[in-house]
């Protein structure tokens, strides 16, 4: 058989590295969805959502070895069992990220954005710091589990892992219905009119209470699934990815404009490409790769804060 | 005359609880003299009669108060010649002072919440470190340099960032206190992950910082050395921080912070002011860090990480936002409870992590609040 030809293989490499940075954007997406979700909601930034992800990772590994020990594995199918692990972490972890707004949140309403700010940082150092002494051998890499099947499929000279394509589908259906759900249900409703303006949204008879809580308990829904789904293809998580993830998370959001939906995704999209063509196409630019990204973050901060999608709003007096 | 009798047996109860709390060993000798020095805080703070008496007799007899407290200071490592780790801790806390004081402008006086501290205090370390083994330069050039050198990238980071507002400012800090942490663990130039090392001790008219002092026929460990050295920059940090904060410029930062909009309307230039919010605070990081390095001898990227600047920021927010004294009370507490409470050292970003949230629910200004500005 002829070797493939050398453009051939740049191509198809060039395809395989497509695959993965739309892989890494959907992940991303994931939190900063949750985190745009938020700034729009109550106005603060959740900065340790990344560290409700790395919960969400953890707990997957927790189950898995649980039912290893239930001796379930041997039983029923891995994809039944898969399922039930992503179901038990998107739920858990959905109440975990509420009850934390409930506690550490929830009372700085009224106070400053000062304080929420650090309160959020404070509240993710506690996170990481348990996970890092309760956990046993936290401080150590842990290996995730292969929850995934693990085959590839050729698709002419392209080889492509039937994992990765898994993630993006399973990211791309999670964020479609959370877009179907703010955009078409009555809560979806109540939330984009919370955004808008929480006094008339109050005067409305909306219970904006309850309405943040589940804004909250979406959002931590996505990021527990995150969570595992980055364990899944990067197959060891550490107790402090939570801080890069949320803050590259946020950054995401921020790109592509804080308080827009569709601009999580675009900002995600483009940290997401960013991080994974340098990484794979600058020599040695590897352990770079996420100083590149703040680099643009930072870029844009700096020039155009409101986003590629955000509007730029007056102060208010 | 009994009232300056009074004053000077309670400053020197305290200053012997503080004593024995820094050299007892035993756990619970240590909680005792913590528990006694919270009882007396607690009573003179509850008793009125004690407490406006208190109160009182400081404000008449101030400058015996204070010079009183300025001999303690000096005379603790004489007081510690056998103790050479303590002193090391106490040089600690000095530095802890002198970057909390610095993020204190930040924080206390204008509102930006600034977690690049750990990335101020590499620069200057780093950049004096570099500059001492290429260039041989002296340790006493090198202090302000390496605080300039933190300075210019304080203005390089502050000047972007004043169109941004609170959330993204803060990102960005953090995002470059990870960036620097990243550069330092992987460009060569700076040692990778081994760092920095033989760096030589300072100087002072042929008396080396690295050997010890040798006073009253005592040999005092040279952990002193750098002790009195931090004293004299925390001193001095403490001074400017007075000056600054009289000055124009404080007053700028508080408006600021009251109300941005407003103070724009009554002509103050706020990003000048924010600026120099930026650049003064990382100069005396670096200025911290210069010492920092020179004390170690060693540096590596693992003591400049996002957790450094975590603990400036869980002082300035215990001791107290915008209130010098209660800051270096802050620097003191959180220097020493954490050493002293050896078991607890695993836990101690867990524990800072809390106690950063307790604080912000229960007392938001800090233990110390800022304190009316007097105008006279």
């Amino acid at each position: 058989m002829d070797p493939p030809l050398k453009g051939n293989r740049d191509m198809t490499q060039f395809i395989e590295q497509i695959m993965f940075a739309l892989m890494l954007s959907s992940t991303y997406a994931l939190i900063a969805v949750g985190i745009t979700l938020f700034f729009g909601a109550i106005n603060i930034v959740h900065f340790s959502h990344g560290d409700v992800a790395m919960l969400g990772a953890f707990l997957g590994i927790i189950f898995y070895g649980l039912f290893g020990f239930m001796g379930l594995w041997e039983n029923i199918p891995l994809w039944l069992m898969t399922m039930v692990i992503f179901l038990l972490v998107f739920i858990v972890i959905g109440f975990l990220g509420t009850f934390f707004e409930r506690t550490v949140i929830k009372p700085f309403r009224k106070s400053p954005l000062l304080m929420v700010l650090v309160a959020t940082i404070a509240l993710g150092i506690v996170i990481r710091e348990s996970v890092r002494l309760f956990y046993p051998q936290g401080s150590n890499p842990q290996v995730f589990p292969k929850i995934l099947p693990q085959v590839n499929f050729e698709v002419g000279h392209l080889i492509l892992r039937f994992d990765h394509f898994i993630i993006l589908i399973i990211s791309f259906l999670l964020i479609f219905f959370m877009f179907l759900f703010i955009n078409k249900t009555k809560t979806g409703l109540a939330i984009r009119a919370i955004s808008q303006d929480i006094e008339a949204a109050n005067l409305m008879g909306i219970n904006s209470d309850i309405i943040i809580a589940i804004t909250f308990l979406i959002g931590s829904m996505l990021a527990g699934l995150a969570g595992i789904l980055i364990g899944s293809y990067q197959t060891i998580v550490r107790f402090d990815i939570g801080l890069m993830g949320g803050i590259k998370g946020f950054s995401a959001a921020v790109v592509g404009g804080l308080g827009n939906f569709y601009g999580a995704i675009v900002g995600s999209l483009i940290l997401g490409f960013i991080e994974s063509l340098t990484s794979a196409y600058i020599p040695g630019g590897a352990p770079y790769k996420d100083v590149f990204a703040f680099i643009i973050v930072i870029f844009f901060l700096v020039f155009k804060p409101s986003g590629i999608l955000g509007r730029r709003a007056p102060i208010k007096i | 005359m009994f009232e300056i009798g009074l004053l000077i047996f309670i400053e020197t109860l305290f200053f012997v609880l503080v004593y024995l709390f820094i050299i007892l060993e035993k756990t619970y000798s240590i909680l005792g003299i913590l528990g006694g020095i919270i009882l007396l805080s607690i009573l003179i703070n509850k008793v009125n009669r004690l407490h406006s008496f208190l109160s009182e007799c400081f404000s008449k007899y101030k400058t015996i108060a204070i010079l009183y407290g300025i001999i303690f200071i000096l005379a603790l490592p004489i007081l510690l010649w056998e103790y050479p780790y303590q002193i090391f801790i106490l040089f600690n806390a000095g530095l802890f002072a002198i970057l909390a004081l610095g993020l204190n402008w930040q924080i206390g006086s204008t509102n930006i919440v600034n977690f690049a501290t750990g990335a101020s205090f590499a620069t200057g370390a780093y950049t004096s470190a570099l500059l001492s083994i290429h260039l041989g330069l002296s340790f006493w050039i090198l202090l302000p340099i390496g605080g300039m050198a933190a300075a210019g990238i304080g203005f390089i980071l502050g000047l972007p960032c004043m169109k941004a507002k609170t959330y993204y400012l803060s990102l960005v800090t953090i995002a470059f206190t990870l960036i620097v942490y990243l550069l330092l663990n992987n460009l060569r130039w700076t040692g990778g992950p081994d760092g920095i090392a033989d760096i030589p001790f300072p100087k002072i008219v042929n008396h080396s910082f690295g050997s010890p002092i040798r006073l009253f026929g005592l040999e005092i460990p040279f952990q002193a050395n750098f002790y009195y050295l931090a004293i004299f920059l925390v001193a001095l940090t403490f001074f400017v921080d007075k000056r600054l904060r009289y000055s124009r410029i404080g007053l700028a930062w508080n408006a600021i912070r009251n109300d941005e909009v407003a103070a724009e309307c009554q002509g103050i230039n706020v990003t000048y002011s924010k600026v120099m919010s930026f650049s003064l605070n990382f100069f005396f990081d670096g200025v911290a860090g210069t010492l920092f390095a020179f004390c170690m001898s060693h540096i590596s990227p693992e003591s400049f990480t996002f957790n450094v600047s975590v603990t400036v920021i869980t002082i300035v927010i215990v001791g107290g936002m915008d209130n010098a004294v209660g800051i270096l009370f802050g620097a003191l507490l959180m220097t020493l409870i954490p050493e002293k409470f050896q078991v607890f050292q695993n836990y101690r970003m867990l524990i800072f992590g809390f106690i950063i949230l307790i604080m912000l629910r229960l007392r938001p200004k800090g233990l110390f609040p800022q304190t009316v500005r007097k105008y006279d």
